[in-house]
């Protein structure tokens, strides 16, 4: 259950040692016998045979058993059902089962009733919320840049949710990974005329080439940064091939690795974004346009925009009537001080008294008797309605965060060459480098073939497809393994390959490599579904098993490694807040749309503020119950809640969420006005439905809060608890505070 | 955050628990000021007298500068001489601007460095480079990396700490004290000046103390119950402990930052006394008062993102300096001589920067009151306490103080110095993140042994 912190003496043996560095060797003449083993294609082994054959659910327990016997183990016994149902909840939902939902799992007595089980699971929306969160950590999904202004992603949005219904609809693996990488390059080009336009959603889905931190562009330098960032970032998520190292920092060992990252660069180099619009202060450029609506959505849109229009019309009239005296005193000071040639003011140059401060050029002439204080924090109030309301707007236009081709000649110039950079500096190019794929995969390093369309008119278009249907097909290495070892990963908290991207050799090895060879055939004949590999692992008897460490299997093999037992898990910080808002009765499960503000502590929004771009616009409930899924992902500011909890602030791709211990977290847990809120509402429900007897209470609280009542010792603590204090009822609050901060609230069997 | 209750990623390993460091040094402790915008050198400790000459006239080209400043170069320009007065101090003779006159009675304290380089000409990036090591965010801060390293001695507070300008944020927010990819419990902590210092530290509205003893007891029971049959799993039992210490670092750090108990004098050393050096001294104070209760890292930062209380001068430089620099000239100087007073100094790295430094000269030819633009080459950096050599230099800029006398100093160079001035070697100090080990320095930096 626990990331390994390698600690604390680790020299710098290996340095970087770039899985690309591994091409050299291919290219040599003795290349294949010092392969590296996640080069070579999987071929598919036959489950073992094993001596504990009576375990066996499905060929996955084969594997893990084999490996177990050598070690004179075996599988654990099933966990018992109320361990697994709320195991499997939390696992693919990401919530706790209701009470009833668990008696009606314990009562089910047909043989079917897991099976059943998962696949109602499987069929809930908020399974897509639940497995899409992990890919938006892999994508490094933010709806802000990071750095000066941290300036919003204004349709970053509809990428999460098109990752969300991806999910749910079991969108098939490769079909996923071409849609954010070349979804724009689908459509066939046959005759001559114009080309034809993009599907709305594939358009939405090349966000994710759009989602790194950027900062106030520099020219080829920045363009450099964006192509980089995109050849890392897209190997690492889909290869589990860290290639970033070595863009610059190789060059101390041989060309080659260098030039292969340079290779993978000349995919992209046709990328173009729309250059900034009006008011893009922090020149982020601008949206591609995509009437992408889910079902119903585009009514519920029109409807909210409609209002937020109506409610900009009357905020701006009043704005108006307030400025207009403004600006009337103001020209009187201006003829009064400059009478022949003093120009007619206009509301920005108020503005500009009442924002002095802000600018870096000018000193603001500091108590202006022209204005009063009253007036500048109300005419800065009605600034900061339009802008939010402005915003909202902006967030609602049929727009998609996302990229598409350079113009073709002759409209635009042809494809850019590609340089490796010297030192990764762009003022130092050196040699051309050609679209390819990584030597070290295919054992060459001859350009790939980039297909045209038959009259050539379009040569800027088919090099991400090129690239994309590489990395999607059956016969590449790394795709398939790469992908089942997340899924892998996430139901066991631990992939079969520790470091699930990075297969090269600075990774770690394979504990199971045939069980990983065995999962990325069965993933490509099921057509790469992501739910075919659910059902497959969910179904196995390793997966059921409990979690009692037993004296032998803590003996021989401590980490758990082998799977003697379940691995016990801590829930991350969204299912967190989540799991608090579902035991509260308050989760409001409404799915989509742009992000929600749930309230900070005091004072937070104004110490983190950035320049005033981006202030948090607190949403009022019950928008801000919503799933932590949708709430604002702003890089300078994560909710200290989540941040407690593990929560990183995406600016790179993050493929595994650490689980550490600190007093912080207690102190979010016990604290904070959210979870004292929650409390509240929690106790009232146990009111509610329980009536005012303490025993009954308990009993409720318990099932709500851990699916299962209290035992005898755990009813006597609740009892003297509630009973210590004059009213009992008084009391109620804490001891569900008390159950929302407990271990087993936390951690899942 | 605490160290017991930290078992962080792994079992048995407590990401505070006070760590030897790999050589003996004298400082045991880092307070970082950190002037946010691109604290002007010019006009602050690289004096450049030849500017005069070329006063309000284009500079020759400087060989060997690429980027920004390079164009900024060859468009036409002003050079803007300091408009301030210079001066000796000290034995050492260090030339500094005398509108610093309480710090430069610590001329002799301080090591500077000349003509560092930062990666990027932008406040976003160069605040990473100059904080992280790297100018894209998602590396750990220099905090980060000094408690990853030596975790720290006081339990009951967080080993890093930040306190930040009370007019607002620097740019790129808490990126600028994050953890990156190490362990979350390495970031720094924001600390309000001001009332309860940490998010959430107060108890629940409505709960007595005594009322939360009792909860504290029952969830105790609970869990301790929970854990009978899950005894293998030392994250439960880390999780046990970290409620205690938050119980108690309830009671604790509240007075850490309560300053009632400081006399007048060290009220008025700092100036808190002053309306203009009341912000900044407060930080100073709190920052001596953290680093006393065992606190390893302090992050202090000077300036917000924009506007007028950034050193972002690019306009009126004149009357903007000497606002900035009376700011800080008390508090810093009330530091220093506090710290040296209470026999800390000996044991603390005091370590000033900024993001990057600026030209000697505007592009704007009009402008009534000239500024200056960004100079990603120009960083100066100073440092004072532990082996620090009080009075020493290293490096130079040229004539005009754009840029360094033949090999920039890289940020790198600078960072290594620190870890070294702490007992850490930046080789040795590393952390495997996708697929190598990684560094505060990344590729490695040199200990700048003119100022060590």
């Amino acid at each position: 259950m626990m990331a390994s912190v390698q600690w604390p003496e680790m020299y710098l043996v290996s340095a970087i040692l770039s899985v690309l560095a591994i091409g050299q060797s291919v290219l040599a003449a003795e290349a294949e016998v010092r392969r590296h083993w996640s080069f070579v294609q999987p071929t598919r082994p036959t489950p073992p045979a094993v001596r504990n054959a009576a375990q066996i659910r499905n060929p996955v327990d084969a594997f893990i058993l084999q490996k177990l016997e050598e070690k004179k183990l075996t599988l654990s016994a099933a966990a018992d059902k109320r361990t697994l149902v709320r195991r499997l909840y939390f696992d693919l939902l990401g919530l706790p089962p209701q009470p009833d939902e668990v008696q009606q799992f314990v009562d089910d007595n047909s043989p079917r009733a897991y099976e059943v089980l998962v696949e109602r699971l499987l069929a809930s929306p908020r399974y897509g919320e639940r497995w899409g969160r992990h890919w938006l950590d892999l994508a490094r999904y933010a709806d802000t840049n990071g750095y000066e202004g941290d300036a919003e992603f204004y349709h970053a949005w509809r990428y999460r949710d098109w990752v969300v219904d991806a999910f749910n609809a079991d969108k098939p693996y490769d079909e996923f990974l071409i849609d954010q990488l070349a979804g724009d390059e689908y459509k066939h080009v046959g005759g001559a005329g114009g080309l034809p336009a993009p599907d709305p959603d594939k358009v939405v889905a090349l966000t994710f080439l759009r989602l790194a931190p950027f900062t106030e562009p520099r020219g080829e330098e920045s363009r450099d940064i964006l192509l980089s960032e995109m050849v890392s970032t897209v190997s690492s998520v889909y290869l589990g091939l860290t290639v970033g190292c070595a863009k610059c920092h190789d060059h101390k060992y041989d060309p080659i690795p260098s030039k292969d990252f340079y290779r993978l660069k000349a995919f992209f180099a046709s990328v173009f974004i729309a250059p900034p619009r009006a008011g893009d202060s922090q020149q982020l450029g601008g949206p591609q346009p995509a009437e992408f609506y889910r079902p119903g959505e585009k009514q519920r849109i029109e409807v909210k925009a409609a209002a937020f229009r109506r409610a900009a019309e009357s905020v701006d009239a009043e704005f108006d009537q307030f400025s207009k005296p403004l600006v009337e005193r103001l020209a009187a000071v201006w003829k009064r001080e400059k009478p022949k040639d003093a120009k007619a003011p206009v509301v920005r140059d108020v503005e500009r008294i009442f924002t002095a401060e802000n600018n870096n050029a000018i000193t603001f002439d500091k108590g202006d008797p022209t204005f009063s204080v009253e007036e500048r924090e109300r005419f800065l109030a009605f600034r900061e309605q339009q802008r939010r309301l402005k915003n909202n707007l902006l967030r609602l236009e049929p727009s998609a965060m996302s990229v598409r081709n350079a113009d073709d000649p002759p409209y635009g110039p042809s494809v850019p060459q590609t340089h490796v950079l010297l030192r990764g500096d762009p003022d130092r190019p050196g040699e051309v480098a050609l679209a390819g794929f990584p030597s070290s995969l295919t054992g060459n390093s001859d350009a790939a073939t980039l297909p045209l369309d038959r009259y050539k008119r379009h040569p800027t278009r088919g090099r991400r497809m090129t690239l994309a249907k590489w990395i999607a097909s059956p016969e590449n290495p790394l795709t398939a393994r790469v992908m089942v070892n997340r899924i892998w990963q996430h139901h066991f908290g631990r992939g079969l390959v520790e470091t699930t991207s990075d297969f090269g050799r600075n990774g770690s090895k394979p504990t199971h490599p045939d069980l990983l060879d065995w999962l990325a055939t069965e993933f490509i004949e099921t057509k790469w579904s992501v739910k075919a590999m659910h059902r497959l692992i969910l179904g196995s008897s390793t997966y059921r098993q409990a979690t009692w460490a037993t004296e032998t299997g803590l003996a021989a093999d401590p980490g758990n490694h082998l799977l003697s037992r379940f691995p016990r898990q801590r829930l991350e910080g969204e299912v967190i807040r989540d799991s608090i808002l579902s035991v509260s009765g308050r989760l409001n499960i409404e799915m989509g749309g742009p992000a929600v503000f749930p309230p900070l502590p005091e004072g937070l929004d104004r110490e983190q503020r950035v320049q005033s771009i981006n202030t948090w616009e607190t949403s009022p409930e019950p928008d801000s119950l919503r799933r932590s899924i949708y709430v604002y992902q702003r890089r300078s500011l994560t909710l200290p809640m989540l941040e407690a909890f593990d929560a990183p602030v995406l600016n790179a791709s993050c493929e595994r969420r650490r689980t550490t211990v600190t007093a912080l977290q207690p102190l979010a847990m016990y604290d904070s006005e959210f979870v004292n809120g929650e409390s509240r509402r929690f106790a009232e429900r146990v009111r509610e439905q329980a009536g005012e007897d303490p025993d009954a209470q308990i009993r409720l609280a318990f099932r709500i809060a851990f699916g299962r009542g209290p035992n005898e010792s755990e009813r006597e603590l609740g009892l003297s608890f509630l009973r210590a204090a004059a009213k009992p009822q008084d009391r109620l609050v804490g001891l569900c505070r008390v159950l929302l901060n407990s271990n087993e609230f936390l951690y899942v069997d | 955050m605490l160290a017991e209750a930290g078992a962080a990623d792994s079992a048995g390993w407590k990401p505070f628990a006070p760590r030897a460091p790999h050589f003996p040094r004298k400082a045991k402790r880092c307070i970082f000021l950190f002037m946010a915008g691109g604290a002007s050198q010019l006009d602050t400790f690289d004096y450049k007298p030849a500017l005069r000459r070329f006063a309000g006239q284009r500079l020759p080209r400087t060989p060997g500068l690429s980027g920004e400043i390079d164009g900024f170069l060859s468009d036409p320009h002003r050079t803007i001489p300091s408009p301030f007065q210079f001066r000796q101090y000290g034995q050492s003779g260090r030339w500094m601007t005398s509108l610093l006159p309480k710090l430069a009675a610590h001329a002799d304290d301080l090591a500077f460095i000349h003509g560092i380089k930062v990666d990027n000409n932008n406040h976003g990036p160069a605040t990473m480079h100059v904080n992280t090591g790297s100018q894209f965010p998602g590396s750990p801060s220099v905090g980060s990396w000094i408690s990853y390293g030596l975790g720290t001695p006081n339990q009951n507070l967080p080993g890093y700490v930040v306190l930040q300008d009370p007019r607002g944020a620097p740019v790129n927010g808490a990126a600028v004290w994050s953890a990156g990819y190490l362990p979350a419990a390495f970031q720094g902590t924001l600390f309000r000046s001001k009332g309860v210092p940490v998010i959430d530290l107060a108890p629940p509205k409505g709960v007595s103390r005594e009322q939360q003893r009792q909860e504290f007891d029952l969830l105790h029971a609970i869990n301790s119950e929970h854990l009978r049959n899950r005894r293998e799993e030392a994250e439960l039992e880390a999780r046990i402990s970290a409620y205690e210490l938050a119980f108690r670092m309830q009671t604790e750090a509240p007075g850490v930052v309560d300053l009632s108990g400081e006399s007048e004098a060290t009220r008025r050393l700092y100036g808190l006394d002053n309306p203009v050096t009341e912000g900044f001294g407060r930080q100073c104070l709190l920052a001596r008062r953290l680093v006393e209760n065992g606190v390893r890292h302090v992050l202090c930062i000077h300036g917000v993102e924009i506007g007028r209380y950034s050193w972002d001068d690019h306009g009126n430089i004149g009357e903007r300096m000497p606002a900035h620099l009376a700011e800080v000239d008390t508090p810093v100087a009330g530091l220093l001589s506090d710290l040296k007073s209470r026999g800390l100094l000996e044991e603390t790295l005091v370590v000033w920067t900024s993001e990057m430094g600026r030209t000697p000269f505007i592009n704007d030819l009009a402008s009534e009151k000239p500024g200056r633009d960004h100079n990603q080459w120009g960083l100066t950096v100073w440092m004072a306490g532990g082996d620090v050599k009080g009075g020493a230099t290293a490096g130079e800029t040229d004539e005009f103080g754009i840029k360094a006398r033949g090999e920039p100093i890289p940020i790198r160079d600078v960072h290594a110095t620190i870890l070294n001035l702490l007992g850490l070697s930046d080789d040795r100090l590393t952390y495997l993140h996708a697929g190598r080990y990684r560094k505060l320095t990344d590729i490695g930096g040199r200990v700048l042994r003119g100022v060590v």
